[in-house]
């Protein structure tokens, strides 16, 4: 339905095709004015993109909050580290076999926690990102290496080895543009219609025949599964993966890179993303004040901009657009 | 004996600890409705005002800890009407609001280390006495200390909320907000003073938790977290299910890890609020506020 739409609509094909071609130069072009570094960041940002787009689909569009989506991330990255050490399985299918369990997971998660409302919700979402932190630092057997961690190894695919931030950004593209993809057709299907009644008024959505458990079961998952295919680029890309990634720390920043953003929108956790990744950034220099200033932050968008950063983008062109039409009305 | 003696003493006292910040949680819960992440570092704020006070400033005891729940009360205040309270009456979704109080979590617990630096610091000792002996075994005089007050203060608070006058209008105002209203009960005020009364109480465990195990930014966030463990197994918003679970949870975990393994200790908290969650939502004491 949506490409018979954009068929029609040639201008829009251009611009896509316009912003996909920069996407596609952008490390040439951070090379070409010699900061290697940005294309570093670049990846974190891709990787960033699809956690935060996977929360999304459970937040944005569900409303269902998830406080312990490291839980998930953390089952990504040592899920397909592990598989790939030790049972030797090719990296690119570990990278998916990994996000599957977690979606599995995610859904045993969500079967008894559908019951619960969003402040308990919340509650046996950090008990099972606790738990799930607990086991990795004192694993059974020491198989996750504990507090030590684990060094993974990088992509390999048919040979050509994804060992530099230039090769895997491309890797990481094609991860973003392909998950992107599925989340839009996702949330703009019949199931993406449930979440959005549930996310409204979950009774009535019952009323209206929408099986409100199979579809927050459905939403749970299929986040998990993003959140942990971004756990695993992680694993891979940075070559060494310990606890201290994955506290409930982890959890609420991937909550604030989409509120900042913007829930229920494509380029939301886009620009959560961008934005949290920068300001982290700026603010390296000062180490033990990033979270002070972080918290602050946090709070403001709540206080101030509940839309997020898209939210307040979207309102100040409605209000640009309609400001003519709103002064002829008054005179 | 002497080691189950111990153990014991040690279970009640992070026991205690437990049900003072579960009892902030319910008692937060049942005026507003609101699930506060705050209490863990109000605890840690606490501690180190504590410490400041007694400890650096040499103020006497007694004193330091009138100046400190003054101050708590506050601060709890405070966050209420310059946060909570905005957001609700802006009718954000409840989910921002709890995000809110994560985010003020953040700032204490950064603030604090931002003031008092990381290092962990010692919390002077109250008394001279290094041991008193219960049924011959030494027992750290700041443990027993621990006990007894927070023992007191949670009858100290029942009598407060069951037979002031204060305390019967913040009760009637968490039951029915517009009917207290009518009734001339300044309803947001005494809201506020909930969420002041959360943070003393949190305060105190922290001055009382601080002597034992010393004064250091993160000791609150792990109490905070687990604190909603037993807030969860007494029922939420029961006030004697969160003294009840607290105590519960402080025993079984010391006693796990005293006598089986210390290594999954922090685990249990965890498990637990997930089963009750999951197989009995209402807790021990069958609180009906949990479900949808």
């Amino acid at each position: 339905m949506n490409k018979l739409l954009e068929k029609k609509n040639p201008a829009k094909h251009i611009k896509s095709f316009g912003f996909l071609a920069l996407l596609l130069l952008l490390p040439v072009i951070f090379t070409a004015v010699d900061f290697t570094y940005g294309i570093t960041i670049s990846c974190f940002v891709a990787i960033y993109v699809i956690a935060v787009s996977g929360i999304d689909i459970v937040f944005g569009y569900c409303g269902q909050i998830s406080m312990g989506h490291a839980a998930f991330y953390a089952v990504g990255a040592y899920g397909s580290a592990l598989l790939s050490s030790k049972l030797n399985i090719p990296i690119i299918i570990s990278m998916f076999i990994a996000p599957v369990i977690a979606a599995i997971l995610g859904a045993l998660l969500a079967y008894p926690a559908s019951k619960l409302v969003f402040h308990f919700l919340s509650l046996a979402t950090i008990a099972f990102g606790e738990i799930t932190y607990q086991l990795i630092l004192q694993s059974p057997g020491g198989i996750t290496g504990n507090a030590v961690g684990l060094a993974t190894k990088k992509v390999n695919l048919f040979g050509f080895a994804f060992n530099t931030s230039f090769r895997f950004y491309y890797l990481a593209l094609a991860f973003v543009l392909l998950l992107l993809a599925a989340k839009t057709n996702l949330v703009s299907s019949r199931v993406g219609r449930a979440f959005v009644a549930i996310r409204e008024n979950t009774h009535a959505a019952e009323g209206m025949g929408v099986n409100a458990r199979k579809y927050k079961v459905i939403a749970f998952a299929t986040s998990a599964f993003f959140t942990a295919v971004a756990g695993s680029m992680y694993a891979h890309f940075v070559g060494y993966i310990s606890p201290d990634t994955f506290t409930n720390k982890q959890s609420v920043l991937f909550i604030t890179m989409l509120l900042f953003g913007g829930t229920a929108s494509k380029p939301g956790p886009i620009i959560g993303a961008i934005a949290v990744l920068l300001l982290n950034e700026a603010l390296r220099s000062m180490e033990n004040m990033q979270m002070l200033v972080y918290g602050f932050l946090l709070l403001i968008v709540i206080l101030l901009l509940p839309g997020g950063i898209f939210g307040m983008i979207k309102d100040l062109f409605y209000k640009y657009t309609h400001r003519g039409g709103k002064e002829n009305a008054k005179s | 004996m002497t080691m189950f003696m111990q153990v014991f003493v040690s279970g009640l006292v992070i026991g205690c600890v437990y049900g003072l910040i579960a009892l902030g949680y319910s008692l937060i819960y049942k005026a507003s409705g609101m699930m506060s992440f705050v209490q863990g570092d109000l605890l840690t704020v606490g501690a180190f005002l504590g410490y400041t006070f007694y400890g650096l400033w040499k103020i006497p005891v007694a004193i330091s800890f009138v100046m400190v729940f003054i101050l708590m009360v506050l601060l709890g205040f405070g966050i209420e009407r310059g946060i909570i309270n905005r957001l609700v009456k802006k009718k954000t979704l409840p989910i921002y609001i709890v995000l809110a109080t994560i985010a003020v979590s953040y700032i204490l617990q950064n603030g604090a280390m931002y003031i008092w630096g990381s290092n962990m610091l010692t919390f002077p000792r109250l008394f001279s006495a290094n041991s008193i002996k219960i049924f011959g075994v030494g027992v750290q005089p700041e443990a027993l200390f621990c006990i007894v007050v927070s023992l007191i203060a949670m009858v100290i608070l029942h009598i407060f909320m069951k037979y002031t006058k204060y305390g019967t209008a913040m009760r009637a105002a968490s039951m029915d907000p517009m009917a207290a209203r009518s009734c001339g009960i300044n309803v947001s005020v005494s809201t506020g003073l909930t969420w002041g009364i959360a943070a003393a109480m949190a305060s105190l465990a922290g001055m009382l938790i601080g002597p034992v195990y010393g004064v250091f930014t993160t000791l609150g966030a792990t109490i905070g977290r687990k604190g909603f463990s037993s807030a969860v197994m007494g029922g939420y918003g029961n006030m004697y299910g969160a003294i009840v679970g607290g105590i519960i949870l402080g025993l079984m975990e010391t006693f796990t890890s005293g006598y089986i393994s210390s290594a999954y200790k922090d685990l249990f908290a965890y498990i637990i609020l997930l089963l009750f969650l999951f197989v009995k939502p209402t807790g021990i004491f069958n609180e009906r506020a949990i479900m949808e």
